[in-house]
């Protein structure tokens, strides 16, 4: 049996997989209890979990390909566990591929690892690298959350006055303060994320692989998958947002994923190998 | 009456945050034995250094996204909804978008104690069906995933799964932040005319370093201003 699936690993997971339920569970009775206490309607607190539970399956069913894709790499509990706590879907592929790496391993998670100490190596760079949000909000949350909650209260009383104040003012005002840094802080986070993605986007159009390693370098099947999966993705966009087919958005992002691979398995088996095979840069 | 509500809704958030420390402590610390306990059981323990070099690598942008995540979302996710978010992670993708839409259902705000009641609700419910879904998909598919990444129908599937997920993921991104999205993979793609070995993972650096200075210079002419948000 492969030292990747054993049953003490799928023991090791387990434990850990049953302190995130617990911990769920522990939340969800005392906030319900607290919620019964404020006299919120039984409904509403029940509605809230049927809705959240509806939300959550198609999102879910996304971070469970995720797992499948990263599999043949790493089989199957190291993903689990790593999606299951803290993980996510960017950030664990790249970590994963980084530590790869960074074991002198160039094929990153297109190939199995073979190595334990490989695999040992991956684990910890993976759960090392996510786990900082955990050392420091034990520290910031009470204070941060304080902070909002007054914020909250002092918005309530003066906004009368607030808008008032800003009629009289100059439109040119309300200008600078949309340019302010605190403003530009809206689009760090996606800027981070297209720069990651975009490496790999990027490196999928024009990297070069090993010589000796074929379908590793840009290439024909590279770009055909990844304009395969931006494409499609962007087109169930736009059908979910025109025709207002709101459940369709979670599913956006696995079937765009799925489609591109089967984009790569239809090409790769129908054109010429000499074609399918190509890599431009090596 | 309006005091003694005060200070059980103070009991109730003090409370709150110390089961919050208590158990991301403890997530913390289950988290690490995961690792440890793959060593102990392999009998192997990887090179401090080569851990260190893929760390390296992952560590400078994943901390200060920590950093700006715990900021930017605790407020918004309330205090149980955070320590449980941040333990159980895809906060962007699925948390947060879950507890927003359960409290516009119930008509409560983020900022008050029923917000936070119906926000830690709905954010524990879909962790909890996350791990079951996550839990049966994993044990159903396993037997056959020998099958799958053996067969050689399927490997070029396998083989181009990295530009499969990120043309996928890079998407929703592109139609939401379109116009921040050109010039840091014009900028990658000029990189990689001259050195097309630098590889993904180094790709990375210049790439975020193009794609943040580009939205800044973009915000600040005030390209950003109307339909960029």
């Amino acid at each position: 049996m492969d030292f990747k699936s054993s049953t003490a690993l799928y023991l090791i997971a387990a434990c850990v997989i049953l302190f995130v339920l617990a911990q769920s569970v522990f939340f969800l009775v005392k906030a319900w209890k607290r919620g019964k206490e404020l006299g919120i309607d039984s409904k509403k607190l029940k509605n809230s979990i049927t809705s959240s539970a509806l939300f959550t399956i198609p999102s879910a069913l996304s971070v469970l390909a995720t797992v499948i894709a990263l599999a043949p790499a790493l089989g199957l509990v190291v993903p689990w566990v790593r999606l299951s706590v803290i993980g996510n879907i960017t950030y664990e592929t790249v970590a994963a591929t980084e530590a790869i790496n960074a074991f002198g391993i160039t094929t990153g998670i297109s190939e199995a690892i073979t190595d334990p100490e490989v695999f040992a190596g991956v684990a910890w760079v993976m759960t090392l690298g996510i786990c900082f949000s955990l050392v420091i909000l034990p520290f910031v949350a009470k204070p941060l959350h304080k902070k909002f909650l007054n914020a909250g209260k002092k918005k309530e009383e003066p906004e009368t006055a607030v808008v008032a104040d800003e009629q009289t003012e100059a439109a040119p005002e309300t200008k600078k303060k949309k340019r302010s840094f605190a403003g530009f802080m809206d689009y760090v986070t996606p800027a981070l994320f297209i720069g990651l993605i975009g490496a790999f986007i990027s490196n999928s159009i024009l990297g070069a692989g090993k010589k000796d390693v074929a379908l590793d370098g840009a290439g024909v099947l590279s770009v055909v998958t990844l304009v395969t999966a931006v494409v499609s993705s962007i087109i169930l966009e736009l059908i979910s947002k025109k025709c207002k087919l709101t459940w369709l958005e979670p599913f956006i992002m696995p079937i765009g994923m799925i489609l591109g691979m089967v984009a790569a398995i239809i090409c790769y088996n129908v054109l010429p190998p000499e074609i399918a095979m190509l890599e431009w840069r090596g | 009456m309006a005091k003694n509500t005060t200070k059980q809704a103070k009991t109730y958030y003090d409370k709150v945050h110390t089961w919050g420390r208590i158990s991301t402590v403890t997530a913390l610390c289950v988290l690490l034995m995961f690792p440890m306990a793959i060593c102990l059981y392999l009998g192997v323990f990887p090179p401090f250094e080569k851990v260190f070099q893929g760390l390296l690598k992952v560590i400078p942008l994943y901390w200060s996204v920590a950093v700006v995540e715990v900021i930017f979302y605790t407020p918004m996710l309330g205090a149980g909804g955070a320590y449980l978010s941040f333990v159980t992670g895809n906060i962007v993708n699925l948390k947060l978008p879950c507890a927003i839409s359960a409290m516009e259902s119930a008509k409560v705000k983020s900022n008050t104690e029923e917000g936070e009641v119906i926000s830690t609700i709905a954010i524990a419910t879909s962790s909890i069906v996350t791990t079951i879904i996550l839990a049966i998909g994993v044990l159903a598919f396993a037997p056959f995933l020998e099958t799958f990444t053996s067969s050689a129908l399927l490997m070029p599937a396998f083989k181009e799964v990295i530009p499969a997920l990120f043309g996928a993921l890079g998407a929703g991104y592109f139609v939401k932040h379109w116009k921040i999205s050109f010039a840091p993979i014009i900028f990658m793609l000029i990189i990689l005319v001259f050195v097309p070995t630098i590889g993904a993972s180094t790709l990375i650096f210049p790439g975020i370093v193009a794609s943040v200075l580009c939205a800044f210079i973009m915000y600040k002419v005030g390209f950003l201003d109307k339909k960029e948000k």
